[in-house]
């Protein structure tokens, strides 16, 4: 099927977070825009307005009540996902890298450049990006050391490890399949070579369990910054260096492959 | 004026009238002796051999009454001072008044008198008297010569093992090296069509780079001090050169001797730039300057390594060996020399002279050792030449650029020698096309084709021609508006890859020469290397981190241009293939072999489809265990999963969410429009 190709936003997309439910799909980008869009056909809901810098990170309550977001403005605004209504916002010494709300919805998380929490050595270079699964007994970890790591969330165990020869920006874990996701493509800086590479930068699929890559789906014109499945693991999206955001609705051959064993 | 007297001064009244003592305190002890003060000027004194240095004695001298003496020493003066001036002579006599047939002759410095030796030495005066002449000093050290002959002591045998145990290898599989991760990694891999093998791998087994000897024995790696060669099965170290900042090195073919190059060490008295070395020994020959490392190998080796050739200014320097003097004791002039190479396959140089006034450029085939020129062929209106041997030394192809007389464009011509026929007739192909534009020629190994790239992109044609034996040269098949700027023929002939490396992104064409057919067309981005393994079964291209600086790897191809493997490694920097020692099969043998393929390929077959099954089972199996490992962590994962649903009711206030559908009532009903098209209609005016 078609991608359904989100443009709303003038720089690189950041972040993109699905809803609980899935039938939402907000996008934050370097523009200082945050906007809601429905995952269903691609047609945008609203924007956040408010943010002064490049928005790094999302989050959304389990209810669709309230949208988090932190900015390179030294701030963290709260809002109201329906009207877009600024809610609160708090002020922060330095940049908010990452922000999230807890599994009720009542305590909300941030992190800044200054500060940072629990320290897993477990790659060699910077950590891009953690995401947990849908039902948060696992994370994955996207790192510029070309791999991408399975862990327990629980006891942090060390599970799988999936190699690429490429730095990994995002990864994401696939809610009904042994499947994950990864985007990620050169640095911006060494993206130095146009027109021959046209549409070439690819999102992974790799099995969780045999750690081997079985697909590749091509199609943004520059680096992938985050990937995301939908909730229900029909589809998954990606946000590029490109300003564009992708939804793929999976073809039926998607859940019937499998690798021989 | 009156002069006065000298007086003595008035007394000073505040001078102290005892002189101060200069003697010694009445204990002291002279401890310097005469060496430390006055070192210098007592190496200034004469000493007793003195001179001696300067002394020949000249033998074979005729025996003459001293009526006769007079003239003698005359002819011996005009013989003699034209080595330097003779500062002191002697004509020893017998009892009888007549020269004893020898005499003393001293120069001003030790340099005249080994002049003198060297070019005195065996002069003919007359049929009866053969002057030999030698310096004083010499006599010194034979008569000293111990009377007793002492065994040298016998150094322990170093065995380093089979150093040709790569070719044992069961399933012929060759090696290569692999520099990565910028320089600081060395690895040796058996190649197998599945998946590279180890065989070594080393941190900083070298310090810049690394390069196999002709015949693939030795491995040699560059550090500060200087080179190191590794071999035998475990790579031991067999042999280390001592050079100071070696930056180059080359091999003689024959690997006996190893040549390097370091820009550090040279003075005018110890030429050090360019150092020979033999191999088994570690002793070092003998070392040369050098002006400018530009065209490295500076001394190019004769196939066999018997000789070894350099060029200067207007002097072609041959060598042999094993005695590395110059041949014949001399160099050969020859006025405005370009260029020279040899024969792959005879010893034979082949050298070219630009236009001199009206002489006109000419390109020389010349015999060694004999010196005899056995081709000498006339360009005329040359701009420049370059020398393409084929690999046997079967034909030799001159690249000439000319710009024929009343035109301004310039024009290629390939001279064709046909090395192996009487008095070497030369063909002429014209090549039509801008030769400024960096064209490739390439022989084909083992045969007689050969290729060409000529034009400017994005019209680059590749044209390849058959050199007949009937004396034409035929232009089998042309190419055009191919992306190529280098042409790499499997070693073994027939197979050719044309590739676009660098600029041209890594565009890759397999072509079959034998009908002119392209196998296969491919692309490795941004590709800056092509190696062939030394069989020809397989092709290997790489991204080189020294020329780019992302996605280093190196992929494998079969020689049709099938892709095997793509080997990713971080910073990979160089793959070499480890050369192949010559086929130790006669002639006749090879064609039994080939006779008889069918048999051995289907013994070939059935092993192959044996591992290759035996593979997919080890990977099948494998996934199964993987699986297994997995299957029993997701369940335990859910099933704490489950115990802490409770909890998780509580957070969210008793809503259930664990599954999209926990809760159908609170699904809404909606309609959604789907964008299909836009169109634009423009509304009358």
């Amino acid at each position: 099927m078609k991608p359904i190709l989100l443009q709303g936003h003038e720089r690189s997309i950041t972040q993109i977070k699905y809803n609980r439910e899935g039938d939402l799909l907000f996008t934050v980008a370097k523009d200082t825009v945050a906007n809601v869009w429905y995952s269903v056909n691609g047609e945008r809901l609203g924007t956040y307005n408010g943010h002064t810098g490049a928005v790094w990170c999302v989050d959304c309550d389990w209810d669709t009540k309230n949208v988090l977001t932190g900015s390179a403005d030294n701030s963290c605004r709260l809002w109201d996902c329906e009207t877009g209504k600024q809610l609160a916002m708090l002020n922060t010494s330095s940049a908010v890298r990452t922000c999230g709300f807890d599994f009720s919805g009542n305590i909300i998380m941030f992190s800044t450049d200054k500060q940072m929490g629990y320290q897993l050595k477990e790659h060699s270079k910077q950590i891009n990006d953690i995401q947990t699964s849908v039902d948060l007994t696992m994370v994955i970890t996207a790192s510029k050391d070309c791999s991408s790591k399975l862990f327990d969330s629980t006891t942090l165990d060390h599970i799988k490890t999936f190699k690429t020869e490429r730095p990994v920006n995002s990864a994401a874990i696939s809610p009904i399949m042994d499947h994950v996701v990864m985007g990620g493509g050169q640095e911006a800086m060494e993206v130095t070579t146009t027109s021959t590479r046209i549409g070439k930068f690819e999102a992974r699929f790799f099995h969780a369990a045999y750690e081997e890559e079985f697909g590749r789906v091509k199609g943004h014109f520059g680096p992938i910054n985050c990937v995301a499945f939908h909730p229900d693991g029909k589809s998954y999206s990606s946000g590029g260096e490109d300003g564009y955001t992708r939804i793929h609705y999976f073809d039926p051959q998607y859940f019937d492959f499998e690798l021989e064993a | 004026m009156n002069m006065h007297d000298t007086e003595d001064m008035p007394p000073d009244v505040d001078y102290d009238e005892d002189e101060p003592s200069f003697s010694d305190p009445e204990d002291f002890v002279d401890d310097i002796d005469d060496e430390e003060l006055l070192g210098d000027l007592l190496r200034e004194k004469p000493q007793e051999a003195d001179g001696i240095d300067s002394v020949i004695v000249v033998d074979n001298v005729p025996q003459v009454g001293p009526e006769r003496l007079e003239k003698l020493k005359n002819v011996i003066h005009k013989i003699f001072s034209k080595f330097g001036k003779i500062t002191n002579e002697f004509y020893p006599e017998g009892p009888d008044g007549s020269t004893k047939g020898y005499i003393f002759l001293e120069y001003g410095a030790p340099t005249q008198a080994l002049d003198a030796v060297k070019n005195a030495d065996g002069y003919k005066l007359d049929k009866q008297h053969t002057f030999r002449v030698n310096v004083f000093t010499d006599f010194d050290k034979y008569m000293n010569i111990c009377d007793e002959w002492e065994t040298p002591e016998k150094q322990p045998f170093k065995d380093f093992g089979n150093m040709r145990h790569w070719m044992e290898d069961p399933d012929c599989r060759d090696q290569y090296s692999v520099i990565y991760e910028s320089g600081e990694r060395t690895a040796i891999f058996n190649n197998d069509p599945k998946d590279p093998i180890v065989a070594e791998e080393r941190a900083r087994w070298t310090e810049t780079y690394v390069r196999w000897s002709p015949k693939g024995t030795y491995l040699a790696t560059f550090h500060q001090r200087g080179i190191a060669l590794w071999g035998g099965e475990k790579f031991k170290q067999i042999q280390r050169f001592s050079h100071q900042g070696v930056s180059l090195i080359d091999f003689s073919p024959c690997e006996r001797y190893v040549v390097t190059f370091s820009p550090l060490m040279d003075t005018k008295e110890d030429p050090q730039a360019i150092i020979i070395w033999d191999i088994l020994t570690g002793q070092k020959k003998r070392g040369f300057h050098c002006e400018s490392s530009a065209h490295w190998p500076i001394f190019k080796w004769s196939h066999d390594g018997k000789f070894f050739a350099r060029m200067t200014q207007d002097t072609l320097s041959i060598y042999e060996t094993p005695s590395m003097g110059l041949l014949d004791k001399k160099s050969l002039k020859i006025s405005g020399i370009k260029d020279f190479s040899w024969s792959p396959g005879d010893n034979i140089i082949a050298f070219w002279v630009p236009e001199d006034k009206d002489i006109p450029a000419r390109v020389t085939l010349m015999q060694l050792p004999s010196r005899q020129e056995i081709r000498v062929r006339n360009l005329f209106n040359v701009v420049d030449c370059k020398l393409h041997w084929q690999r046997q030394g079967d034909y030799l192809c001159v690249k000439v650029d000319r710009t024929p007389k009343g035109t301004q464009g310039v024009v290629t011509n390939f001279e064709i020698f046909r090395m192996r026929e009487k008095q070497v007739p030369v063909d002429v192909v014209e090549m039509k096309g801008d030769p400024e534009s960096k064209n490739a020629f390439a022989w084909e190994p083992n045969g007689s084709k050969f290729a060409v790239l000529h034009g400017e992109s994005p019209r680059i044609n590749a044209s390849f021609y058959h050199v007949k034996n009937n004396g034409k040269i035929e232009l089998i098949k042309m190419f055009d508006k191919q992306q190529a700027n280098s042409i790499f023929w499997s070693p073994q002939g027939q197979f050719m890859v044309l590739a676009g490396l660098r600029s041209m992104n890594g565009a890759l064409a397999f072509v079959d020469t034998s009908d002119c057919t392209m196998m296969n067309i491919a692309e490795h981005y941004m590709a800056s290397d092509v190696e062939w393994d030394p069989t020809g079964r397989y092709v290997v291209t790489s991204v080189s981190w020294w020329s780019h600086k992302v996605d280093n790897a190196y992929w494998l191809w079969t020689f049709q241009g099938r892709l095997l493997q793509k080997n990713n490694k971080d910073r990979f920097c160089q793959l070499l293939w480890r050369p192949r020692p010559p086929t130790l099969l006669p002639l006749d043998a090879i064609k039994a072999i080939k006779k008889d393929l069918k048999k051995y390929s289907k013994i070939f077959e059935q092993k192959d489809r044996l591992s290759q099954s035996k593979a997919s089972k080890e990977l099948v199996d494998k996934r199964r265990s993987m699986m297994e490992d997995y299957r029993r962590y997701r369940e335990a994962a859910l099933l704490q999963h489950q115990e802490q649903k409770a909890a998780r009711l509580e957070l969210r206030g008793g809503v259930d969410t664990d599954e999209l559908d926990s809760n159908i009532d609170d699904w809404e009903e909606e309609t959604i429009e789907f964008f299909i098209n836009e169109e634009i209609i423009p509304l009358g005016e």
